[in-house]
């Protein structure tokens, strides 16, 4: 079934609306069907922003929050992934890795295991493969402010601007490690690190989608003109739990400051810029909601993977 | 080591998808000369200098092979494996498998271990990667091996891990043939026949049995020496045929002896066909220390000695 984004004459404003819609939507009724689905409500701007301006050759690795969107604007099927997180028949995965994964065809870093960290080196990787073909192929790559401490980001940004490699590194900056507030275990911004690599390092307000893509623009112009990586951390704001039945005590105890919605705030901003009336807003949400409500429909009487998954004969090749 | 060199550039020069990554691999030639000529030969974008990041290399490597690349990485020495353990257990291993059977990773970990010329770094950790579903762990003995297996390695469309022997690389040498050949990954080779005792020796172990059974023919007891040559998959066939004709059974590996790949050996032997087995098996490797960097290291690990004197007592301690 096609994404209610994917119909045609939308304006690139609304589109990127209906993408954004699309993932609060999805997240919603993810959370409500599985407590431990990781939620990615108010981080859109940050995840869609990072990916919206890629060419289909590119390489994506999406941090584990809130990826399904992202997959989707690759061309992933929203059913296919819904299965995964319901552990129901149909997914890419066969049931086999965490449920955050994407289609290998589509050029996506796939997650298996789901050790925070290693991504950030297949990532790298992907990025050594196109400049090794000597393509302008590049590689966009996301990840937490927690997983941003792992020594595998040290290694690959020193490798990959060692080597000058066609990546971008976007810090999903959300203020949480689980339970942990990011100001006791960063004590600097992430984007400062950049110059220990000698490459940009910018910040920027990760609700705000314009200012995102922006940002990534020159990032990705760079990456592509063989310029090498950039380092880029955009700032959201984690509105829900660490996983969708987190009860979150520890919130209280490390209060923080919410974040203007990155949807409110763009669907105004179209309206403002008079290129959408709050009536297209809301059918683009209604849709939305409808296209998520069907698939949920259509995937939740499928059957459970089970032993036809396990696949005996697929370890090798 | 130069029958590994020549596999790398043979491939290198018919497979433009095949590159190399790893420390002091250009200019210095490679840790132990083990990359000799190549820089030359195939220039810097092929024979990649890497920075000390051994999870980075790995990820990186891993990350090519996906994209289409055919890449080799090197890991100076075995002792350097568990830098990059995350991308070498939680991802290599599971790439094709987790993604439904679609991902290829056509990479090959190159890798050296046990005690060698210089003695430095000799831990020997392969069994760890042995217990992994995903990998395929091959530990070659001969130069002939060598070459044939690396080929095989580069050519095969998973993860490979490429053990070499340290102590071999200045052992017996012997001629290679020239053009690309395959040594199949998996089974397994009769280095020697012999009616009494089956030895399986594995990598630098294999000269250490040959050494034995020539000392023990003259007393009149003949060693089958199996030459296990792939840790993953093992090749149980092949260990179980050599037991049921000698009905006894050695196995000897540089590494420790505790959850070793020798324990895997007699497994396979006892949970198949445990009447077939004559007397007590014997498993041979490093002392339970931390391999020592010292002189006092030749007395952690084994030796010929070591094996003679097993097969005396598994001889001696044959039911009637
Ligand atoms: C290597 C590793 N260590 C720990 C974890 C457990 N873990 C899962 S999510 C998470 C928090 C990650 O924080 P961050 O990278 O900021 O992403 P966020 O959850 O905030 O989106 C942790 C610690 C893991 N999956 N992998």
């Amino acid at each position: 079934m096609l994404a209610p984004v994917e119909a045609k004459g939308l304006s690139e404003g609304l589109r990127l609306y209906g993408w954004m819609a699309l993932s609060r939507e999805l997240d919603e009724v993810l959370c409500a069907a599985n407590p431990r689905w990781f939620p990615s409500a108010g981080e859109e701007a940050a995840m869609v922003g990072a990916f919206c301006d890629l060419r289909p050759d590119d390489a994506i690795a999406a941090h584990y929050r809130g990826p399904l969107v992202i997959y989707m604007m690759r061309g992933a099927e929203m059913a296919r992934l819904v299965a995964q997180v319901l552990g129901k028949v149909g997914g890419y995965n066969k049931g086999r890795s965490v449920p955050f994964t994407g289609p290998v065809d589509l050029k996506i870093v796939p997650w298996v295991a789901g050790d925070l960290g290693t991504s950030l080196g297949v990532a790298t990787g992907a990025a050594l493969a196109f400049q090794q073909e000597g393509s302008d192929r590049i590689c966009v790559c996301t990840f937490g402010d927690g997983t941003a401490n792992r020594g595998d980001f040290h290694e690959n940004l020193n490798l990959a601007a060692s080597w000058r490699l066609p990546i971008v590194y976007v810090c999903q900056h959300n203020g949480w490690a689980i339970s942990q507030p990011a100001k006791d275990y960063l004590p600097a911004p992430v984007a400062n690190r950049a110059a220990g690599y000698a490459i940009p390092g910018l910040e920027v307000d990760g609700n705000d989608v314009d200012a995102v893509r922006r940002t990534m623009m020159g990032a990705i112009a760079r990456a592509r003109e063989g310029n090498g990586p950039s380092l880029i951390e955009a700032r959201t704001w984690r509105a829900k739990g660490h996983w969708a039945a987190d009860p979150q005590d520890y919130r209280a105890i490390h209060p923080d400051t919410p974040m203007a919605d990155p949807l409110v705030r763009y669907g105004d901003r179209l309206i403002q810029r008079g290129e959408a009336s709050a009536t297209d807003l809301d059918r683009l949400r209604d849709a939305a909601r409808a296209a998520v409500a069907s698939t949920l429909e259509a995937v939740r009487v499928l059957p459970d993977t089970g032993e036809a998954e396990l696949g005996l004969d697929e370890v090798h090749p | 080591m130069e029958a590994v060199i020549e596999a790398i550039a043979v491939a290198m020069r018919e497979d433009p998808r095949v590159f190399y990554i790893g420390q002091d691999v250009g200019a210095m030639q490679g840790s132990m000369q083990g990359t000799k000529g190549l820089w030359e030969e195939f220039g810097p974008m092929r024979i990649r200098e890497a920075p000390i990041s051994e999870s980075a290399m790995v990820g990186a490597a891993l990350g090519a092979a996906l994209f289409g690349q055919r890449p080799i990485v090197e890991i100076s020495f075995g002792e350097f494996l568990p830098a990059a353990m995350n991308q070498l257990i939680n991802q290599a291993p599971n790439l094709h498998y987790m993604t439904g059977g679609t991902a290829r990773v056509p990479v090959v970990v190159r890798t050296r271990v046990g005690d060698g010329p210089y003695g430095g770094h000799p831990q020997d950790y392969s069994a760890w990667f042995a217990h992994v579903p995903g990998w395929k762990v091959v530990m070659p003995a001969t130069p002939v091996d060598a070459k044939g297996m690396m080929t095989a390695a580069i050519r095969d469309d998973g993860p490979v891990l490429f053990f070499e022997g340290m102590s071999l690389s200045h052992a017996a040498r012997a001629p290679v043939p020239l053009d690309a050949f395959e040594t199949p990954i998996g089974p397994a080779r009769i280095a020697r026949e012999g009616r009494d005792v089956t030895v399986v020796a594995v990598g630098s172990s294999l000269p250490l049995a040959v050494r034995a059974a020539g000392e023990l023919a003259a007393e009149g007891i003949e060693l089958e020496i199996l030459d296990l040559r792939t840790l993953r998959p093992l090749d149980r066939d092949a260990i179980l045929a050599s037991v049921r004709r000698t009905r006894r059974l050695i196995t000897v590996h540089e590494a420790w002896v505790a959850g070793g790949i020798g324990a895997e050996v007699v497994a396979s032997v006892v949970e198949e066909a445990p009447e077939v087995l004559v007397a007590p098996v014997i498993r041979i490797g490093a002392a339970a220390v931390p391999v020592p960097s010292g002189k006092v290291r030749p007395h952690a690990l084994p030796n010929a000695r070591h094996i003679v004197e097993a097969a005396r007592r598994v001889m001696a301690g044959t039911r009637a």
